[in-house]
């Protein structure tokens, strides 16, 4: 009889284990496709001459920051921690503490997709105009120290923003706000694109692919399904849960939708479909941290603003003169901080609009400053060291005629067969 | 022999073509060109920037026609590219030394019709 119940017990476990594998792997692979989602999203925003070097620039974000993620980054940010860093080489072989049903090798395999999800936002924000091996060396650091310290901080079970209480479920602090002020330095010190700000005037430099920008769009919303509700880590014992972030990150992704399209229609007369697009992705950026712990409500309404900010930050942002061709640093870095610091006023449990009092809204402003000052600071030395020694920016010569024809020797589209 | 060089609406290109063919002359060179006339090009906005002075969308159509069909030629474009007002176009009637059929090297007027 003892026996038999044992076999029960360990059939259980398997059961959930299994359960969990298969979801959490569901979700790794969907949050891998949004790696295509950003590449066809800048591509599309970029001149043609351009194209192909954004395609180069997303394959060393996997390539170089999966391998970078695999030797140190992962260690950094999952070893056993003294709230502020580790370092440990042999994570993957011990308990991270997290209670994880699933393999720590497919553990490793979701939070690379993080990992390289923050590396790309900083692609679009440098796009047009770096050099590729410089760039190659920043996605390097990016995902083998800096991103991993900020996951470190906010997942890791002794990370000290952990252990204050900090909620950020999917990583609109540790994943957006630090890709996105990353973006912000690394878009400072390169320097805006030849022709685009003349004597105080702003030239646009449209995007030479509008529909592909929007499919692109369209696989990073997708992607943003396994993104949010993968962050459960375990199917098992989670399903209401599941349900609330799904509903939660498809509510604010609309209602950014809608809140663009009001606001640029009686703006400027006419909807703007491509920062309809950015509208979308701000709302889900801005749901990302909160989505476990809000109400659908309050999903829209985060949403709907997160919709009206990126609007407002993409123009102040280039009235500033910092170049941003894909609008990456108001997406994901000003959105990325809103979302954060929104959980602190519409958490159910402990929100300040719920009666929740300032603790968390406290904590939730403190993370995310940390982490975006960070983010800024260690790109902003690193981009100038490099542009002191090798350099970072593509020649004259080169940015007119095209880094595609240039560094890479091909053209996205040939005009004659 | 002459060329004539008529920069069109994109959307008229289809009653030109078979305006053209209707009156016996259906060959023709196309290309996508951008211009502008006295209209100075026109304003858009993306992403919350102005752009000023860009060029319009428009078709070049080449005819290379006898000198007997010219006025013919000319005409028939005249009557259906019009929308009646600015923007509609311009046409531009050229001399043509020499034509050369390149399957049968035939020159001349014959390599034309």
């Amino acid at each position: 009889m003892q026996v038999v119940t044992t076999v029960a017990v360990d059939q259980s476990a398997e059961l959930i284990n299994a359960i969990d594998t298969v979801w959490v792997a569901i979700c790794a692979a969907i949050i891998f496709l949004m790696e295509g989602g950003f590449a066809l999203l800048e591509a599309g925003f970029v001149r043609s001459k351009n194209a192909m070097s954004i395609m180069a620039k997303v394959m060393v974000d996997i390539a170089f920051g999966g391998i970078a993620f695999f030797f140190v980054g992962f260690g950094v940010a999952y070893g056993s921690s003294n709230g502020w860093f580790a370092f440990d080489m042999n994570a993957l072989n011990t308990d991270l503490g997290l209670g994880l049903t699933v393999s720590n090798k497919l553990f490793w395999f979701i939070q690379l997709g993080f990992a390289i999800a923050a590396i790309s936002i900083v692609s679009g924000a440098v796009a047009e105009r770096m050099k590729i091996w410089s760039y190659a060396l920043y996605v390097v650091i990016f995902c083998a120290i800096m991103y991993p310290l900020a996951a470190n901080w906010v997942w890791n079970p002794d990370g000290w923003l952990s252990q204050r209480g900090f909620n950020d479920f999917a990583g609109s602090g540790a994943v957006h706000a630090m890709g996105g002020f990353a973006a912000l330095a690394g878009a400072i010190v390169l320097g805006p694109r030849i022709g685009k700000y003349k004597n105080g005037l702003v030239n646009a430099i449209p995007g030479h692919n509008l529909p592909l920008a929007a499919v692109g769009a369209f696989i990073l919303w997708f992607g943003w399904f396994g993104f949010n509700p993968g962050s459960t880590l375990a199917a098992v014992g989670n399903w209401e849960l599941i349900g609330t972030v799904v509903m939660n990150t498809f509510l604010a992704s609309a209602a950014g939708g809608i809140s663009t399209m009001v606001y640029t229609y009686f703006r400027y007369g006419q909807i703007d479909i491509t920062m309809a697009i950015n509208g979308v992705l701000a709302g889900l950026v801005a749901v990302t941290a909160g989505c476990n712990v809000i109400s659908p409500t309050s999903a829209i309404v985060i949403g709907a603003f997160a919709g009206i900010l990126v609007d407002v930050a993409v123009v102040i942002i280039d009235k500033m003169e910092i170049d941003d061709p894909v609008g990456a640093i108001a997406v994901h870095g000003i959105n990325g901080m809103f979302g954060t610091i929104a959980v602190g006023l519409f958490a159910m449990d402990g929100g300040l609009f719920f009666g929740g009092g300032t603790e968390l809204l406290i904590t939730q402003v403190l993370g995310v400053l940390v982490i975006a000052a960070f983010s800024f600071t260690v790109t902003y030395l690193v981009f100038t060291a490099m542009k002191m020694t090798f350099g970072i920016r593509v020649t004259r010569e080169e940015e007119s005629a095209g880094i595609d024809a240039v560094t890479f020797g091909v053209e996205s589209y040939t005009t004659f067969e | 022999m002459k060329k004539i060089e008529a920069i069109i609406r994109p959307s008229k290109l289809k009653d030109v073509q078979k305006g053209l063919k209707d009156a016996g002359i259906p060959c023709l060179t196309v290309i996508p060109v951008k211009g502008t006339g006295l209209q100075k090009g026109y304003s858009e906005r993306y992403r919350g920037t102005e752009q000023s002075m860009i060029l319009h969308n428009r078709t070049m159509v080449i005819c290379i026609v006898s000198n007997d069909n010219r006025d013919k030629c000319i005409d028939v474009i005249l009557d259906n590219a019009t929308d009646n007002r600015l923007g509609d176009g311009k046409i531009f009637v050229y001399d043509v030394e020499e034509a050369i059929r390149i399957s049968s090297r035939v020159r001349g007027y014959d390599a034309i019709v």
